[in-house]
């Protein structure tokens, strides 16, 4: 299996006043061309990080110290100069944020900032061309009335309908590999399992690989074709999402799975915080895969 | 659209409201400090005769509120009164005097935009290393030093034991310009005498410069200072996400959303300028309103004074109507309130 990412032995550790903090413990992740992966965990275990370096936005922080390999399409970003890195940006990968409405910015209407996006590709492509193929994007994801979002704000469309509006955006200039940051974590849950639902068509269509970066395990299982978990800058668990729900090799996954509060009312669960238990070798699910 | 004409109508009628009490207030001021305008005027030798002629002709013996309708009267009819300082009609010396503060008070708003807005931009983007550092500690400087102190330094370094630019005055006497607009960059292109224009610019630089220096300081630590903060938004992430150049991002995504917030404050600085100008009109003998209402204030020359007053407040409430306006044209949630609205 050739990969589309593959990432080897990432460290990365923060600079600070008392010599260096590491984050990242040496992760190993690979995701196939239109496989889509979802990356698990609590919030600080180091999902989003990781999403960051995959961009290569994090090499270019300054008190951020990077290593590894981190392999895209046969190449690897973490050596590749800084401009090479930003021209694969919004081009052969792109990113989906948590919250779609303040991750749009508030002084462009939509059309305009799909315009520039669209443009990434193709410099010299012109506006009635973008607005054409962005409003064949947006009825892509269901919204009724593309001409009307084009010439909007942010700030007069819906945060449903602004999620949309991203999903569109991310996947117009056809990436290879789109990063979805807790997507939609911001919106209440109907509106995130309609547009979910959307994203997952859409991806599938045009054969796009996902991380899916969530510490929702329920959105997680309904999307992912793998799964790995990670917890304080460690993966801990691997495996084709089927295998890994039905059974979950490593403490920390069942102690995950276990905090999800059910619907039916059995109270909170009781989590430890930390136990040794959850510091336990990496479990690796083989087989079984779709 | 509609939006904004509903603000400029409100701005306009708050306006009036704002004039009429400043002509309320500065009447009453000047009729409370001591001294007799008609005895000032007239001088130490005239006789009672004549004192009581001119506080009757001025209508100094009725009551304050009928003098107060009397002026207003006049107001409204153009009309501001003889100076008793130049003996000239009041709305003659603003005439003459106005110009020449516009042009210095306009030529240092650009320099205050032209570099304020660049410098606080690339510090910004820049934040946290040296072109950051470099443009804080000059701009600190700027803004903790008045403008008159800028314009006796300025003089000596460049005028005095540099003579790179005249030491005063707006023209050369050698240049013999018409004066159709009382703006001489604008009067010596009119004239097309292009020698004369660069002479005029010459004598502009300087004091210019130094009513400026502050407001460039200001509005560069102010642009940093939002832009900043935008920068941690999360629209600016997704500009990063999508690859676009640093500059761009800088220019296009994180300026302007700062820029809202920091206008307000720019135009207030750009009519603080008018009274800045007073010190350095005197420093570069710049023959300005400024001076002349020092002048003025200085023999209680009621009439002018009013005049002089209430054209600066004038000029404050333009400017101010101006910013509110850019403000509501770049501000998209203003400029479409009505759409969610009534």
């Amino acid at each position: 299996m050739s990969a589309l990412l593959d990432i080897r032995d990432l460290r990365l550790g923060f600079k600070g006043l008392r010599g260096i903090t590491e984050v990242l413990h040496g992760i190993d992740l690979a995701i196939a061309a239109g496989e889509r992966v979802a990356l698990v965990g609590e919030s600080g275990s180091g999902k989003s990080v990781t999403a960051r370096i995959i961009l290569g936005l994090l090499q270019e922080a300054r008190a951020a110290r990077v290593s590894g390999a981190v392999e895209f399409d046969g190449r690897d970003i973490s050596t590749m100069p800084a401009r090479q890195r930003a021209k694969l940006r919004g081009t052969e990968m792109s990113m989906i944020f948590q919250d779609p409405t303040s991750s749009l910015n508030p002084t462009f209407t939509i059309g305009r900032q799909f315009a520039e996006v669209m443009r990434r590709r193709q410099p010299e492509m012109s506006r009635e061309a973008c607005d054409r193929r962005a409003s064949e994007m947006l009825a892509e994801v269901s919204i009724p009335d593309p001409a009307r979002v084009l010439s909007a704000y942010p700030f007069q469309l819906s945060g449903g309908m602004n999620q949309r509006v991203m999903i569109a955006m991310a996947l117009v200039n056809h990436p290879k590999l789109l990063l979805a940051d807790e997507p939609g974590t911001a919106l209440d849950v109907s509106v995130q399992a309609l547009t979910l639902r959307l994203m997952h068509d859409l991806v599938e269509r045009h054969g796009t690989a996902v991380l899916f970066i969530s510490h929702n395990l329920g959105v997680v299982r309904e999307f992912a074709d793998r799964v790995y978990v990670i917890y304080r800058g460690r993966i801990v668990e691997e495996g084709p999402t089927r295998a890994l729900f039905d059974n979950p090799g490593h403490a920390y996954t069942r102690a995950l799975m276990s905090a999800v509060p059910r619907i039916t009312g059995a109270g909170l669960p009781e989590v430890p915080e930390v136990s040794d238990d959850f510091l336990a070798p990496m479990v690796r699910h083989t087989g079984g895969a779709a | 659209m509609s939006s904004v004409l509903r603000i400029l109508l409100r701005r306009l009628g708050i306006s009036v409201i704002v004039l009429i009490g400043v002509s309320m207030l500065i009447f009453a001021i000047a009729r409370i400090i001591p001294g007799d305008p008609a005895r000032i005027a007239l001088g130490p030798n005239a006789t009672a005769e004549q004192v009581v002629m001119i506080r009757t002709e001025m209508h100094l013996d009725e009551p304050i509120v009928a003098q107060y309708g009397h002026f207003v009267a006049d107001v409204l009819r153009g009309d501001l009164g003889t100076s008793l300082y130049t003996n000239r009609p009041v709305t003659t010396d603003i005439a003459e005097f106005l110009p020449a503060t516009l042009e210095l008070v306009i030529f240092a708003g650009i320099l205050m935009v032209g570099f304020g807005l660049p410098l606080g931009i690339l510090a910004a983007r820049h934040r946290g290393r040296w072109p950051d550092h470099v443009v804080r500690v000059l701009t600190l400087l700027t803004v903790s030093a008045p403008s008159f102190v800028w314009a006796v330094i300025l003089m000596l370094l460049f005028a005095f034991y540099l003579p790179l630019f005249p030491v005063a005055g707006r023209l050369d006497s050698a240049y013999d310009i018409t004066r159709v607009t009382g703006f001489l960059t604008v009067d010596t292109l009119i004239a097309g005498n292009f020698g004369a224009f660069l002479d005029a610019l010459h004598h502009l630089v300087l004091p210019a410069v130094a009513l400026a220096l502050s407001g460039i300081g200001q509005a560069a630590r102010l642009t940093r200072a939002n832009m900043v903060e935008t920068y941690d938004k999360p629209y600016i992430e997704m500009a990063e996400a999508y690859g676009f150049f640093p500059s761009r991002i800088a220019r296009r995504y994180a300026f302007k959303p700062s820029l809202i917030p920091s206008l307000t404050i720019i135009g207030l600085d750009f009519a603080a300028m008018l009274g800045n100008a007073f010190l350095v009109e005197a420093v570069f003998a710049w023959p300005g309103l400024s001076r002349y209402g020092v002048a003025v204030i200085l023999r209680k020359d009621l009439n002018a004074i009013m005049g002089t007053v209430l054209i600066i407040a004038l000029t404050f409430l333009v400017v101010n109507i101006i910013v509110d306006l850019l403000i509501a044209f770049l501000n998209t949630r203003i400029r479409h309130s009505t759409r969610g609205a009534t």
